[in-house]
């Protein structure tokens, strides 16, 4: 485990301000998976993420990460298009906490906003970021690589280098 | 149910909502990266663009399957996909095709300068999956395309000269596609350019206006011989001066007196090769203002439509090379007013009327021909096959469509409404309508 969490505090408010977010996992012979997430958290101490995800909308995505732990994850904020890649492999899925869904429903008000802002209909976001809290699950990591995405040639550098 | 096509969700990747795309590193390690670009290649294959060497690259070079997840914007209805990487094309009408659209949505997102293609990544689509979820009712679509190809095949199909052919396409279009403008350019066949023949829906015709082959949406298209089509505004693809400027440090002379024909803000724009029995013979154009105006489907329905106009052309011109009786010629028309100066410059045949640029090129060539034959000997009649053998006549090349040529140039003459006319007579025969006095001055 890092000495001080990859996460700071500013990273931490970003993740959890609505920013639009997907999952991917590997099967046993490498082929990747990727489902699109309806919110995330971040852990009070900024060395774990949770990100919530549909289990109907997952395929073979959950069985993959019980097989092996390993996830990517990625977060962004349409109207600047600033994207965070966060790894790590470590990756379990379990039921929400209370207070889960209130989160993810401000965070899921919050995106919808910013996606009207840059000009899609507001049923659009809903529907994208609609479905039944009854089947989210909570996946939960530890990042332990933390890259910059933004659309550029500075993406896929490592958070903390400069870049972001 | 029987497995989802390609071709069905094509909708899902005209990129309103980004998609992304996972890969996985040798030793595990997954990726996952928004795409800008998601291009329709074939039922079988889709092309990503490649634009920086990145995560992704690194790993599908290393392990080429790959997963893919898109949405349908207007239905939010997702699809997942599992593709294989094959190979990277970095020339040719697909690199075009995609480096075009990029231009594009850079523009659109911001990241002119920033994103640029280097090369289109082709992928084999080895499965969908529908990814459950909430979706939207589809919205009831707008024009049924085709019903709007078959109704354009049908009018293309009985006209029966050049003229109204080319007019008869662009109305068509205009009304079927609702497509407020249009134009239509045919291939010089000797200089690397095209010209305006017909356009629809611009203050000025732009008839004869040129541009150079390979530059801006339209010159693309011919080039690389595929449709190019542009979502959003973007400077990269404009006619600019810039581009004029190529073409002459190319050696090629283009037509500049007079301006092409375009939207000031167009956004969406759709360049559709004309072809017939393996050549192209020119392109035909529409625009909007409004984003994201031409779809997949759209494309699809102008490349039938100009599949039909590219063979009634061939036919067309070949039956407008054939002597046919003249028509009666009408009682010599009354002329009267003061002379009309025809001024002719023999370095590039351009020509005048009185103090007004009317055309140069071949189209000059004609008139100055015409215009000399009547002042010496008072015929109006000509027929086109024997235009197509004079010397006098510089025609680029014996395929080049000496009809287009004069019908741009009745046009032109039409504008300028200066006392001088081309009329159609009969097939392949034309006359010239003289009605002042004139005089040609020669120059140089």
């Amino acid at each position: 485990m890092p000495e001080a969490a990859l996460i700071d505090p500013e990273l931490a408010a970003f993740l959890q301000r609505g920013v639009s977010v997907h999952v991917s996992s590997r099967g046993p012979t490498n082929i990747p998976n990727l489902v699109r997430g309806i919110g995330c958290r971040v852990s009070a101490d900024r060395r774990q993420v949770t990100a919530f995800v549909l289990a109907s909308q997952c395929g073979a995505l959950l069985a993959e990460l019980a097989m092996n732990g390993a996830i990517s994850f990625v977060a962004t904020l349409p109207s600047t298009h600033r994207t965070v890649q966060l790894k790590g492999t470590d990756a379990k899925a379990g039921p929400p906490l209370p207070g889960d869904e209130a989160l993810v429903a401000r965070e899921r008000a919050a995106l919808v906003e910013d996606l009207v802002g840059v000009g899609y209909p507001p049923e659009m976001p809903r529907a994208l970021l609609g479905g039944d809290w009854a089947e989210a699950v909570a996946i939960t990591f530890t990042p332990t690589a933390a890259f910059v995405q933004t659309p550029g040639p500075g993406a896929g550098t490592p958070l903390g280098a400069g870049a972001r | 149910m029987s497995p989802l096509t390609l071709d069905a969700i094509r909708r899902a990747l005209d990129g309103s909502i980004p998609a992304l795309i996972a890969t996985c590193a040798p030793d595990g390690t997954p990726n996952c990266a928004y795409l800008s670009q998601v291009e329709y290649v074939d039922p079988a294959h889709v092309a990503l663009s490649w634009q920086f060497f990145n995560k992704t690259r690194q790993n599908v070079l290393a392990n080429p399957v790959a997963r893919l997840l898109v949405v349908d914007s207007r239905t939010i209805a997702r699809y997942r996909l599992v593709i294989r990487y094959l190979r990277t094309e970095t020339a040719g009408p697909l690199f075009e095709r995609m480096k075009a659209k990029l231009a594009g949505i850079a523009s659109h997102t911001g990241m002119t300068g920033v994103f640029r293609l280097q090369g289109s990544d082709v992928y084999r689509v080895e499965a969908i999956e529908r990814v459950p979820g909430p979706v939207l009712p589809a919205p009831p679509e707008d024009r049924n395309l085709l019903a709007a190809v078959r109704d354009c095949a049908r009018r293309i199909g009985a006209i029966a000269d050049l003229e109204s052919l080319l007019d008869t396409a662009l109305e068509c279009i205009a009304e079927k596609f609702a497509v407020e403008h249009a134009l239509v350019m045919l291939r010089d066949a000797g200089g690397g350019r095209l010209y305006t023949v017909a356009s629809r829906g611009y203050a000025d015709s732009g008839v004869g206006s040129e541009i150079p082959l390979g530059q801006g949406v339209i010159g693309v298209a011919a080039r690389e011989r595929t449709p190019i089509r542009i979502g959003y505004a973007q400077a990269e693809y404009a006619y600019g001066r810039a581009i004029r400027e190529a073409a002459l440090r190319d050696g090629i002379v283009l037509e500049t007196e007079i301006p092409l024909p375009g939207l000031a803000e167009s956004s969406s724009q759709l360049a559709v090769p004309i072809e017939a029995f393996g050549r192209l013979l020119g392109v035909l154009f529409v625009e909007a203002a409004e984003d994201q105006r031409f779809g997949y489907d759209d494309e699809d329905a102008l490349v039938a439509v100009a599949g039909q106009l590219g063979a009634a052309i061939h036919v067309l011109q070949a039956a407008e090379g054939e002597d046919a009786p003249a028509a009666a010629a009408p009682g010599a028309s009354p002329v009267a007013g003061p002379a009309l100066q025809v001024r002719h410059f023999a370095e590039n045949d351009s020509v005048f009327l009185g103090g007004d640029y009317l055309i140069k090129g071949v189209a000059g060539s004609i008139f100055h021909a015409l215009v000399t034959d009547f002042l010496a000997t008072g015929r109006t009649e000509f027929s086109n096959k024997e235009l197509r053998l004079d010397p006098r006549v510089k025609l680029p090349d014996i395929g080049d469509n000496l009809e287009a040529r004069l019908i741009l140039l009745a046009r032109r003459l039409d504008e300028r409404d200066a006392g001088v006319r081309i009329e159609k007579s009969g097939r392949g025969r034309f006359r010239l309508a003289v009605s002042r006095v004139l005089e040609l001055v020669e120059v140089g």
